[in-house]
């Protein structure tokens, strides 16, 4: 018998039936944090500027409205106007002339764009998922990360950030910045990761991918 | 003195250990309890996530089969092993034939279990550790001593040494946060240069075939994405039916673990690199690792299976606070680790794990899956008793006891006897009592009450 073989054979049901009826019914009202259904952007907003989390944040009406808004982050953080762009093709009609725009992540990048496909206001999450135009890596070599979300995209819990059906390669939840409390239990901000987390809301939906 | 009790000295006996272990695992404590009192029904929220693993551990041969077949679906390769030596030759042999000479490794208690890192070594293949404090033990060439906080034992002194005879460009500050940067730095190109990254899992998710991995510094994303090749190797019981049971479990892995609400970074694989994709993996593998687990829940451990490795247990736990992780022996330490190292080393080479317990409960009340640790920890003392494998002193002890305490008459004039004699030794506290040196070489032992409470009973001064 090879390994999968044994294995499988050592694990027969213990209980009888089959195992989806089971499932399904211990994900009946599950206990979760409240969530103000009626106030979701504010309960996100509350949630990006916990200490725990430590992200700012910037409204904006239009997509039109995103390179100024980038500015502003990058003079008040002192950076220079310099970013790398995800190959969204959403983003290619805003003026990109006030920045020196890199299209290949480097080693380290200052400052990173990236669009999330959803919030959550449970946990202040930004949900993200790999594809042709969103690759995941420039996403954590960022020391500045900078999301833009959709205010209307945002979801009371983790579960409704799910997706159904096949997955994409990556999906993944980005919860405030990159930290380690593995030197003394002290918090450092920044372990290997980005240190700062900047979310800009767009009031207006974004065009179709 | 046996080897678990040389090391409890040691432990014992080293002043600094203590201090690092309280402010870390002091920490937790406070923070869990934080988290917990904020969120709405924590009691029931640990009965359904016990409900959940327990179904899962009843059907846990169709949800790897459903697991397999999604994960193949996806593109992934999918190997299975029985021991911790299969799993191993599984993991080098893709190394090898991916040419791999750098294996960037995201923390997996996992990985540590069956012994991955020494079998990288001989296999030739370098191996860069990524989380921080895995990066701190593998420069002290140590083994971690916490689940969640592996250098917990060490101070920033310590760390600053280390960083400073090892680190290309170390840092010239002598705070946690410049140390910090100074392994940013240094792991950084290591990282993104790797042949093969290797990762455990937190949970796979049976409906989709994703595997899922929680970290709060994106280490496991930085050695996971741009490697060629990407390594899962993952215990059978990491298996949840869908995304939901495993929200349901990530918000109670955080809260006990860190006392956060959520992990910074909660990423989901799902095979392989996709055409048009600019990053990822071009090969994804996961080892589906027995080693033993069959047999737990096969031998009445089927409980311990639910355990989602959150450390709460050995936060809480009175005798690990005392004497860290090191002095356990095993890859697991503290409660959850006194019972799964007996099943991972045997019981003749471990049997003391379970003595060492005050059985107090507080690993019981705290763990979110609610194991009955203490019960199981009594389990293995019993079956070390009926294997004969208890030292000879302690079976004639008890014999004598025994002996005793079916002779109730005999009984009470021994035990009358043995308090005036204590008595005599000191008055309120007990220095030094023959044979109980054991005990009052490191504590005073309180001195009896005059007489038995079966002859204050007897004499109508109990009531």
């Amino acid at each position: 018998m090879n390994a999968r073989e044994e294995i499988l054979s050592r694990l027969k049901p213990t209980v009888p039936g089959p195992a989806a009826i089971g499932a399904d019914a211990l994900l009946i009202a599950p206990e979760r944090p409240f969530v103000d259904a009626t106030a979701l952007e504010e309960g996100f907003v509350a949630k990006l500027s916990l200490p725990s989390i430590a992200a700012t944040h910037d409204r904006i009406d239009t997509l039109a409205d995103l390179p100024a808004a980038i500015l502003r982050y990058c003079i008040e953080q002192g950076l220079p106007p310099a970013l790398y762009l995800p190959p969204d093709a959403r983003l290619s009609g805003c003026d990109w002339s006030p920045f020196a725009v890199h299209e290949a992540a480097a080693t380290e990048e200052p400052v990173v764009l990236a669009v999330a496909r959803c919030g959550i206001a449970e946990t202040g999450s930004l949900v993200f998922e790999t594809a042709p135009d969103a690759p995941m890596l420039p996403n954590f070599v960022a020391l500045h990360h900078i999301v833009l979300l959709e205010a209307d995209r945002i979801v009371a819990h983790l579960e409704e950030a799910t997706l159904p059906g096949p997955q994409p390669r990556a999906h993944y939840w980005v919860t405030g910045v990159s930290g380690t409390t593995d030197i003394e239990g002290t918090y450092v901000r920044g372990a290997h990761g980005p240190r700062f987390l900047h979310v800009i809301l767009v009031r207006a939906a974004l065009p179709r991918r | 003195m046996s080897d678990f009790g040389d090391r409890v000295d040691l432990a014992l006996a080293d002043p600094i250990l203590k201090i690092a272990v309280e402010r870390t695992a002091g920490t937790a404590e406070a923070k869990r309890a934080l988290a917990v009192d904020a969120f709405p029904d924590f009691e029931d929220a640990r009965d359904r996530a016990a409900a959940i693993k327990d179904h899962v551990i009843a059907h846990l041969g169709a949800y790897l089969e459903e697991f397999e077949a999604n994960a193949i679906a996806a593109g992934a390769q999918v190997h299975w092993a029985r021991t911790s030596d299969e799993a191993c030759k599984i993991v080098i042999d893709i190394c090898k034939a991916a040419g791999a000479r750098t294996v960037a490794r995201s923390k997996s208690m996992l990985g540590e279990e069956i012994g991955l890192p020494h079998a990288l070594a001989e296999a030739g293949i370098e191996r860069v550790e990524t989380d921080l404090a895995e990066h701190i033990i593998q420069l002290a060439d140590e083994r971690p001593s916490h689940i969640i906080w592996p250098a917990m034992h060490k101070t920033r002194e310590q760390v600053s040494l280390l960083f400073k005879a090892r680190h290309r460009s170390p840092h010239q500050e002598e705070t946690i946060a410049a140390m910090a940067e100074s392994a940013r730095r240094e792991l950084r190109t290591q990282m993104l240069g790797a042949d093969v990254g290797i990762s455990g899992a937190n949970f796979l998710i049976a409906d989709t075939g994703a595997v899922c991995t929680v970290t709060n510094e994106g280490n496991a994303e930085l050695s996971l994405v741009p490697p060629r090749v990407h390594i899962v190797t993952a215990g059978i019981e990491k298996i949840v039916p869908s995304m939901p049971h495993a929200v349901h479990l990530l918000r109670m892995l955080a809260r006990s673990a860190t006392g956060a609400a959520l992990t910074q970074y909660t990423t989901f694989y799902t095979g392989p690199r996709r055409p048009g994709d600019r990053d990822g993996p071009e090969q994804m593998h996961i080892v589906l690792v027995d080693n033993g687990r069959t047999t737990m829940r096969e031998e009445g451990l089927a409980e311990m299976l639910r355990c989602i490795r959150c450390g709460a247990c050995m936060n809480h736990c009175v005798v690990f606070r005392q004497i860290g992780g090191h002095a356990y022996g095993g890859t697991y330490p503290g409660p959850m680790g006194a019972v799964l190292t007996p099943v991972l080393d045997g019981l003749p080479k471990s049997r003391e794990l379970p003595n060492a317990c005050t059985l107090n409960g507080k690993c019981q009340e705290v763990c979110p899956v609610r194991i009955p640790l203490p019960t199981l920890l009594r389990g293995w003392r019993e079956k070390s008793w009926r294997e004969g494998l208890e030292p000879k002193t302690m079976r004639a002890g008890l014999g004598v006891w025994a002996w005793f305490a079916r002779r109730p008459a005999l009984y009470r004039l021994a035990s009358g006897s043995a308090l005036r004699a204590m008595r005599v030794l000191g008055r309120g506290w007990i220095r030094r009592l023959p044979l109980a040196g054991g005990w009052t070489d490191h504590r005073d032992m309180p001195a009896p009450e005059a007489r038995s409470f079966m002859a204050q009973y007897k004499s109508g001064r109990r009531r």
